[in-house]
């Protein structure tokens, strides 16, 4: 990747990271979203939609609530499809095992995001206690320039995880790719859709619905059925 | 009760803030300078010029709701506040009030936005992308969107002209019950793409599709032990490592 490419996926991940918690929550944020994004800029789109089919249900029964900080996708998507960018062009590794290879090391890596995300938090403590000052010394703007601050503690905390993914996944991808995509490659779909599988497996089990396993099971027997008589 | 005297061009200031109402978000007081954030055009044209220390402290303290319904709260506070400078007397005042309705409207939110709305566009995104549907990521931010942006506009113009009643009107919308019914579609949907990609994958072995079957289990098996808590992560883990060494022997 050159410079306007780092550069590129850097913005994309403090921007996108900031849509996380900080701006709107539009959901720009989710991998399904996130990772074609990346990949439409970067060249490589349609690694990009597969990292994000890939990524999309994995974590999404962890819900943002409270004091929870949910494992950060969306810099497992941006750095997922930039290190796909990566093999392409340093490995001229393309395609699904390849994009498989890329999320396998991005997943660990983004581990880092919460621990990253943490620390942001805990930095807008220090925020929320010098505008506590501002407020007892009626200073309405420092309150408002305080609060916006904020946002850049979460940018800030993005672009590091992003950063990490993609540096220590470029130097682990590097010597294991070779070594690795012929067996990614027999999997063949079982390792694809094992992700789409355990997404949808755990969010069976975080739906809280009485009767959600019943409905879960009914459906995939009737679609099964019909697609077998079709 | 006086008519409004806060110009609609500041209300709707304090609406488009909203979209930074957990911008300095931490663990001590979560969001309280997000709803003073959002609050500070409004209570600057009540005072005049920047409001008295008072009511900006009376701001820092604890305060986390949903994002979304966060806007509910800010316009009632904005009016009720304006009712207090007026010298009215009010059942309710605007710290009470927040502090009486944020676990609420957080319980609220959290269940039908992230709990049911995110998952079902999500879902219906993913099922789309399957089907080689490029604007897929389109179609999933406009399912959530709409009722997102909808409930931040409404909730901050209704929490200001309807005041206490606007929690009234958040309970006709039974929004806890709609909450069960996309989930519940969810599920049905989840079920779907699993069953197509079943077929997807006898197919691709030359199998017969009947043998999609014995993907139910575990699934099943997998839905059991994430509510047992074992996450997304171990169950990738696992998974991974099972299929290389199997396709490891095969090789």
């Amino acid at each position: 990747m050159g410079i306007a490419e780092y550069f590129t996926t850097g913005t994309l991940a403090m921007l996108l990271g900031l849509d996380r918690v900080a701006f709107l929550q539009c959901m720009v944020s989710r991998p399904l979203v996130a990772a074609p994004l990346t990949g439409w800029l970067l060249g490589v789109p349609l690694a990009g939609l597969e990292v994000g089919m890939l990524l999309e249900l994995l974590w999404l029964g962890r819900l943002p609530v409270g004091t929870v900080i949910p494992p950060d996708d969306t810099q497992v998507a941006i750095g997922a499809t930039a290190l796909a960018l990566t093999l392409e062009r340093l490995l001229d590794l393309h395609g699904m095992p390849a994009v498989i290879l890329c999320v396998l090391v991005a997943i660990p890596l983004g581990q880092v995001g919460q621990y990253a995300d943490g620390r942001a938090r805990r930095a807008n403590g220090q925020l929320a206690r010098k505008a506590e000052a501002a407020a007892a010394a009626g200073n309405s703007h420092q309150i408002e320039w305080l609060h916006l601050c904020g946002s850049g503690h979460f940018a800030l905390a993005s672009l590091c995880t992003c950063a990490v993914i993609v540096a220590i996944g470029t130097l682990i991808l590097y010597p294991l790719a070779p070594l690795l995509i012929g067996v990614v490659r027999e999997t063949g779909l079982g390792l694809q859709y094992s992700f789409t599988l355990i997404g949808a497996a755990v969010l069976l089990g975080t739906l809280n619905v009485s009767r959600g396993l019943y409905l879960f099971s009914l459906a995939f027997v009737a679609t099964l059925m019909v697609l077998w008589l079709r | 009760m006086k008519s409004a005297q806060i110009p609609w061009l500041v209300v709707l200031r304090g609406c488009g803030r909203s979209c930074l109402h957990q911008a300095s978000w931490n663990f001590e007081r979560m969001q309280n300078l997000g709803l003073l954030y959002q609050l500070l055009p409004g209570l600057r044209r009540l005072y005049g010029g920047a409001p008295p220390a008072a009511v900006l402290q009376s701001y820092t303290g604890y305060f986390n709701t949903h994002p979304y319904l966060a806007p509910w709260i800010a316009g009632t506070a904005l009016r009720l506040e304006e009712r207090q400078l007026a010298g009215e007397t009010l059942p309710v005042d605007a710290m009470a009030f927040r502090q009486m309705v944020m676990a609420p409207y957080a319980a609220i939110g959290d269940a039908l936005f992230w709990g049911a709305l995110r998952p079902l566009a999500a879902v219906v995104g993913l099922f789309l992308a399957m089907q080689g549907v490029i604007w897929a990521p389109l179609v999933m931010l406009t399912l959530f969107n709409l009722p997102h942006l909808l409930c931040r506009c409404a909730g901050w113009l209704l929490g200001y002209v309807q005041e206490l009643r606007s929690a009234e009107t958040l309970q006709r919308l039974h929004l806890p019950d709609v909450a069960i019914w996309l989930k519940e579609g969810t599920i049905i949907l989840l079920g779907v793409l699993c069953g197509i990609l079943a077929v997807r994958g006898c197919e691709h072995q030359a199998l017969e599709v009947l043998w999609g079957l014995s993907l139910l289990p575990v699934v099943l098996l997998f839905a059991w032990l994430a509510r047992r808590g074992v996450t997304s992560f171990a169950l990738v883990i696992i998974t991974t490592a099972s299929l290389l060494g199997l396709a490891l022997v095969v090789q």
